[in-house]
């Protein structure tokens, strides 16, 4: 197992897509520390920024502690093999990910899980915007690999979401799911507004609570629970919402009905 | 010494209007024909300002003094060589040529670099990055728009001249003006003063005040029903623009979103569930919706109301494609109200440099964007520079305060013509010629047209102008770069090259349905 | 004076009827001359293909819409970057490169002149803007008149003097080399969103048929005496069944006078060869087309062929992009008309081999380049990016001189176009020295150049070395080792220069000449009241405003044209 403790406190942002399992495997801490990284705009070994040590517990495994806020790529391509970030953890978090686990026993930056096919991160605090999102002006986000949050989202979180699982115990920010075409996402708390705008298709299951849903969703039903993923069932009754029929999509918003007595008026279209 | 200068450009706002007719005297502005009172301040009388700065200064001690060009330039270029990672930004005052200079220089230091777009129009980019944009010239709106609408935005005030000269009030080929009718309607004398000096330009006389009849709010006017180009306007409040409209839709603060998409769905024919969406009944949206449809050419132009409101780009996203939608039944185009002179042309220039138009990142030794990662604003309020040049732009009065705060906390070199409040916090502050009135150079119009400004008056002696100036501090940043070369090996650039993202087009496995089928 | 002596290198000029011989190239101030001094830096050149510098007749470079499609696609460039060295400036690919990338890009494949085919006249200011920023390369660009109301009253009219004089007046101020059309009347119609659907319909409000103004800007053009031939992008472009217009266009141009010099360039001439009536019944047109061109000679072309990845597609015909993207899959569309003048469009697109449609449209350009006998009449591009990015180049040339590099893509695609490509059927194999017509000589002389695509005594020295000898590597065997050598040229030559060495661009100080017209009328259309008076009802700019100043083009090159109106 790789240890990396970070040898001060960084201002500026640095860029270490080396911090992966796949690429540390085989290597010993003096290759590990050659490896190249940025600091702003200059260019580093992953030796002067950290402290490496290796201890002979079993591989591949990394532990990072110590400052990683501003630490941009952690786990990016990643594969195989577990990350554990003890502290904040910058952007681009498991970026492109396959497989493999990442924790964050702290806050994550946006766009963490962007592009995920595979794999597990648990963050233990917050999440920044964009979580599990793709890149600007790309169509397809997350495929795959489930992404667990204690704390809360921030907006356009699980954007173009297309496969793969969000379990967010916190609240979420506005445009959650914003033009998923498949996928589940399950948010426990509060759900700012406009979740679900522009889906075609995949879930949306709000536990919590929600103001209103878009104008261009339609009632559908009542169901008393939902299927989240092959293990989970979470119980209602919900009001299940058709949409987005701008986009003529055939996606569905469970809204918890005990918790959101404001959308009764829904009930006389039923 | 008199002399008339004809077809100068404004170098206000994103109009660009290129036809005024200057006056000089003994190397000043005197008079000018033609441009709007916004204009009219700033050419006659605000560039000549008192808060002129005209020496370069160095904060020494807590004061700016005086120094020579020289040793401020070689003081700056030290600032941001030492600097792990500067900013640069501002640019939406500057002509395109100073811009390009911008781009080589930010890509010398590997630092970050961003424009005004990314406080104001910056959502529109991105929207159009998620959905592409149906635009066209603003002459094709003159000469074909039979529909109008104005979507939180009020150019009566902000962009004085928008109406007469590329909408309802100007005559085209196939649609004629509407001035005669609005004057009919006109109404309130408060406003009269600029009504008579929009007359003046529009059809060379001024008309005596009327009395209108009172202005429809939230239900169709009969002025709908009439022939010719109508004006709807969409905001939040009633502004002037409101008053001059066939129909106005007052919404509630933050619904825009919502409204487009209820409208989206009635253009596609959809039935909704709820009777009143962003506080507008459902039947009055179904009267825009109805219009919106049964137009020949119809435009909608959108301002900082909907860019900067709740949901941002995805209310523009939204704007978007609502007229993608109107597309397949009539023709539609959309268009952002760009509000600084040459902010489109900072996009255009970045982005033929380097495939961006805002929010960029040279820090890896190539081209990164991502707004809201490397965004002047985001990158501030995080901490993450640490050092910053502002250049043709005024931030201190728009950025949040935490961003101010971490901005003070490294070195701020400021490129401005005047003294205003972000040349005051500076430590290297640059006096610079105004762009179009001093220089000339490339702006760019908010609908992508090039227009070169004009030089009307000799800048006072010494001031170098933004093109100059840049490229004076990037000689010298080669200069000090030249003497600490980069030591990476070739075999240390390859390791970091695979690292690089590069093309992965892959062959979808299973056969899709044909997509052109 | 700086000299150069090119060695011992296999030498492939098809202008000077030069055949893969052995020979000396000497250089001295950027021509090529007879002989040098001992003195001369030496470039051995000995078991290279030594050719011309390459020409690109048709690809879009440069301008506002070009910048469009940038800025719409970061996903484009995020996957392919361009770091900056010593020597160049950083930028982005994929499918539409920033300035600096497209020139070095361009330059390591051999290529030192260029055309950017479509400018919106009022946007001519930003395309020199541009232009200025591509290093390496010679380039000029096409103002887009087809649909210019000047244009279509005039001929409405029947005044073909008067148009003359108008586009001369408009290829001095835009600071263009060749007339564009594109869709004509179509991109006017769609000023309402209509479109024209044959040559002979009529354009709304104008009086006027794309037959008319085709044919009358052929003769404009011949008045004028200028040096490339109308540049034409057909109507009903990209839709099934077009190729009876394409007929119908080509057989329309008959009637304009031909002195021996083609009256029309017909650009990327896949896209206009579509038989079927329906997607679902999708058909190669190739014969049909090719058999017409092999038995005429007024006409010149360019392939436009498709290559299988994602790309962007750009065009000013923005009905026809408008269609592409109501087909579906497609998550964004640019439109972007420009008044009194033209209109443009833009759309992601992702040409797949597993698609029917995509794969026979990969196979209709390369059966129309190998039926087309005469190598004279058929250029090599991809309109890129059209149909691919032009840094794909390489993959077509394999494609057209090795039969097996067509096998290998072919057995790939859609079943249902393997059955109707013709490609099985044909054995053509192009050798070198037709590959040097079409990537070069052909489009050198099409285009009126005549110190380019040439190694002959005076002409630019702008040469390519490419690392294939003849005697010992058979290309159409080994293709894709020939394929990598046209990808990495040994060296580029520009103006007498060596500005790539091994594939890498070695010197950053060659910025390229912007080549321009100065047609000279014998009265210039006159600019009075009136005609200021219509500028201002027609455009949204000033007369004093609308013109490409001087300063604009860095590195101008004027070219004199005497009219004979
Ligand atoms: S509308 Fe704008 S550009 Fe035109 S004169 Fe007024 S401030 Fe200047
Ligand atoms: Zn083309």
């Amino acid at each position: 197992m790789i240890i990396l403790i970070s040898k001060r406190k960084f201002d500026v942002p640095v860029q270490a897509a080396c911090i992966s399992p796949d690429v540390f495997k085989g290597k010993t801490t003096a290759e590990i520390a050659n490896m190249p990284v940025t600091e702003g705009n200059r260019n580093l070994k992953l030796g002067d920024l950290f402290e490496i040590q290796e201890d002979n517990l079993e591989t591949p495994y990394i532990t990072i502690n110590g400052d990683a806020g501003k630490v941009k790529r952690i786990g990016s391509n990643m594969k195989t093999g577990e990350i554990v970030v003890n502290g904040d953890c910058g952007m681009h978090t498991g970026e492109k990910m396959a497989g493999g686990k990442i924790t964050v026993n702290g806050n994550i930056g946006g766009w963490s899980g962007n592009d995920m096919k595979g794999g597990l991160i648990e963050v233990h605090g917050d999440a920044g915007d964009y979580l599990a999102s793709p890149y600007r002006g790309t169509a397809t986000g997350m495929k795959g690999g489930v992404i667990i949050v204690d704390g809360k989202v921030g907006s356009d979180s699980g954007c173009y979401l297309h496969g793969g699982v969000l379990k967010i115990k916190g609240g979420a920010g506005r445009f959650l799911g914003y033009h998923m075409s498949d996928g589940v996402i399950l948010v426990d708390k509060e759900v700012d507004v406009r979740p679900g705008a522009c889906m075609t298709g995949g879930k949306i299951v709000i536990t919590g609570t929600v103001e209103e849903v878009m104008p261009s969703f339609t009632i559908d039903s009542v169901k008393p629970k939902v299927k989240i993923d092959d293990t989970t069932n979470v119980a209602g009754p919900f009001y299940v919402f058709l949409g987005d029929l701008a986009e003529h999509g055939t996606g569905k918003i469970f809204v918890n009905k005990a918790c959101n007595p404001q959308m009764k008026f829904y009930e006389k279209y039923l | 010494m008199t002399s008339e200068v004809k077809s100068v450009v404004c170098p206000i706002c994103g109009c660009l209007c290129d036809d005024l007719e200057v006056t000089v005297e003994n190397n000043e502005i005197v008079k000018m024909k033609n441009g709007c009172s916004v204009c009219e301040a700033k050419m006659v009388h605000g560039y000549k300002s008192e808060e002129r700065i005209l020496k370069p200064m160095i904060r020494k001690d807590g004061e700016l003094v005086p120094v020579s060009m020289d040793e401020a330039v070689k003081k700056a270029a030290k600032i941001l060589t030492d600097a792990k990672y500067p900013l640069l930004f501002g640019w939406s005052s500057s002509t395109s040529e100073a811009q390009r200079i911008g781009v080589e220089l930010a890509e010398e230091l590997g630092s970050a670099l961003d424009n005004c777009c990314s406080v104001c129009h910056g959502p529109s980019v991105m929207a159009t990055q998620e959905i592409g944009i149906p635009a066209s010239t603003l002459g094709q709106i003159r000469h074909r728009a039979d529909l109008i609408v104005y979507w939180a935005c009020n150019p009566w005030t902000s962009h004085p001249r928008h109406l007469e000269r590329y909408t309802s009030f100007t005559d085209g080929r196939f649609e004629k003006s509407e001035w005669k009718s609005y004057m009919q309607k006109m109404k309130g004398d408060a406003s009269m003063k600029k009504v008579q000096a929009a007359s003046k330009r529009i059809i060379g006389s001024t008309i005596p005040a009327m009395r209108p009849d009172a202005c429809a709010l939230n239900a169709p006017p009969q002025t709908m029903q009439k022939e010719g180009r109508k004006l709807i306007v969409v905001d939040v409040r009633k502004t002037m623009t409101a008053d001059a409209a066939d129909y106005f839709i007052q919404v509630q603060p933050n619904k825009d979103y919502e409204i487009i998409e209820a409208l989206r769905c009635l253009v596609g024919d959809q039935e909704l569930d709820v009777d009143t969406v962003g506080g507008v009944k459902v039947e009055y949206l179904k009267d825009v919706a109805d219009a919106m449809v049964n137009c020949e050419f119809g435009v909608i132009f959108f301002g900082l109301g909907l860019t900067q409101s709740a949901g941002r780009f995805r209310n523009i996203e939204n704007a978007i494609a609502l007229t993608r939608d109107l597309n397949r039944k009539t023709k539609f185009v959309i268009s952002p109200m760009r509000g600084h002179f040459n902010v489109t042309g900072a996009n255009v220039v970045f982005a033929w440099s380097t495939g961006y138009p805002y929010a960029l990142d040279f820090s890896q030794g190539y081209p990164q964007y991502n707004p809201g990662e490397f965004t002047t604003i985001d990158l501030l309020r995080r901490g993450d520079n640490d050092a910053t040049l502002v250049i043709s732009a005024d931030p201190g009065a728009h950025f949040p305060k935490a961003a101010v705060q971490n901005m003070m906390k490294h070195p701020l070199i400021t490129i401005n013509p005047d003294m205003n409040a972000i040349s005051r916090l500076g430590d290297v502050v640059f006096p610079t010629q105004w762009c179009g009135i001093e220089c000339e150079g490339t702006a760019y119009r908010m609908d992508h047209v090039p227009i070169m400004l004009r030089k009307v008056v000799e800048p006072p002696k010494g001031i170098l102008n933004d093109e100059e100036l840049l490229k004076r501090i990037l000689a010298e940043v080669r200069v000090i770069k030249g003497k600490n070369p980069d030591t990476e090996t070739k075999a240390e650039v390859k390791e970091r090259n695979k690292l690089a993202p590069r093309i992965e087009i892959k062959q979808r496995k299973k056969a899709k349905k044909v997509e052109v089928a | 004076m700086t000299e150069l002596l090119i060695k011992n290198g296999f030498v492939f000029d098809p202008i000077n009827k030069i055949n893969g011989e052995k020979m000396d190239i000497a250089i001295k101030d950027g021509k090529i001359v007879h002989k040098v001094s001992g003195k001369a830096q030496v470039v051995d050149a000995s078991g290279l293909t030594v050719m011309p510098g390459g020409v690109d007749i048709h690809t879009h470079i440069a301008g506002g819409e070009v910048n469009t499609g940038r800025i719409i696609r970061p996903d484009d460039h995020v996957k392919d970057v361009e770091r900056k060295t010593a020597m160049t400036r950083c930028g982005t690919g994929y499918s539409i490169p920033s300035t600096f990338t497209t020139g070095y890009r361009y330059s390591r494949m051999g290529y030192t002149t260029v055309m950017n085919p479509s400018m919106a006249p009022l946007e001519a200011k930003h395309t020199h803007e541009e232009l200025n920023d591509i290093p390496l390369l010679d380039k000029a660009t096409y103002p887009l008149i087809g649909d210019w109301w000047f244009v279509l009253e005039n001929l409405a009219k029947g005044d073909i003097v008067e148009c003359a004089k108008h586009v001369a007046w408009m290829l001095d101020i835009t600071k263009g080399y060749a007339i564009k059309i594109v869709n004509p009347g179509g991109l006017e119609s769609w000023g309402f969103g209509h479109n024209v659907h044959s040559i002979d319909d009529q354009v709304p409000n104008f009086c006027i048929t794309p037959r008319e103004i085709v044919t009358g800007l052929a003769r404009v053009n011949a008045l004028l005496n200028l040096p490339h031939s109308i540049h034409l992008h057909t109507n009903n472009l990209g839709l099934p069944g077009n190729y009876t217009t394409t007929l119908d266009t080509m057989k329309a141009l008959e009637s304009v006078p031909y002195n021996g010099k083609p009256v029309c360039h017909i650009t990327h001439l896949q896209f206009a060869s579509f038989a079927g009536d329906g997607w679902a019944h999708f058909q190669s047109a190739s014969e049909e087309i090719s058999s017409y061109i092999n038995a005429h000679n007024h006409l010149t072309f360019d392939m436009g062929q498709v290559i299988f990845t994602d790309t962007t597609t750009m065009t000013a015909d923005g009905p026809f992009e408008f269609s592409l993207y109501e087909l579906g899959g497609h998550n964004k569309w640019v439109n972007s008309d420009v008044e009194t003048e033209t209109s443009g469009g833009i759309i992601p697109f992702h040409y797949k081999k597993n698609s029917p449609v995509n794969a026979l449209q990969w196979s209709i350009g390369l059966e129309l380049a190998l039926l087309i006998k005469d190598p004279w009449k058929m250029f090599m591009t991809t309109d890129h990016p059209n149909g691919g990015p032009f840094f794909a180049y390489p993959r077509v040339l394999a494609w057209l001189y090795s039969k097996k590099a067509r096998e290998a893509t072919l057995k790939h695609c859609n079943k249902k176009a393997q059955k109707k490509s013709l490609l099985p059927t044909i054995d053509r194999e192009m050798t070198l020295y037709e590959i040097a017509i079409m990537t070069r000589a052909g489009q050198a002389k099409a285009l009126g150049l005549p110190n380019k695509g040439q190694l002959g005594v005076g002409a630019d020295a702008d040469v390519a070395i490419f690392n294939i000898n003849p005697e010992t590597m058979d290309i159409a065997q080994q293709f894709k080792a020939a394929r990598k050598a046209f990808k990495h040229a040994a060296y580029t030559i520009k103006d007498g220069k060596v500005v790539v060495k091994d594939g890498e661009v070695v010197n950053n100080t060659t910025p390229g000449r912007t080549m321009w017209l100065d047609v000279q009328t014998k009265d210039p259309c006159v600019i009075d009241e009136e005609m200021r008076r219509k500028f201002k009802q027609y455009w949204t700019i000033e007369y004093d405003n609308y013109p490409v100043f001087d300063h604009y083009l860095r590195v101008p090159e004027k070219l004199t044209v005497k009219a004979s109106v």
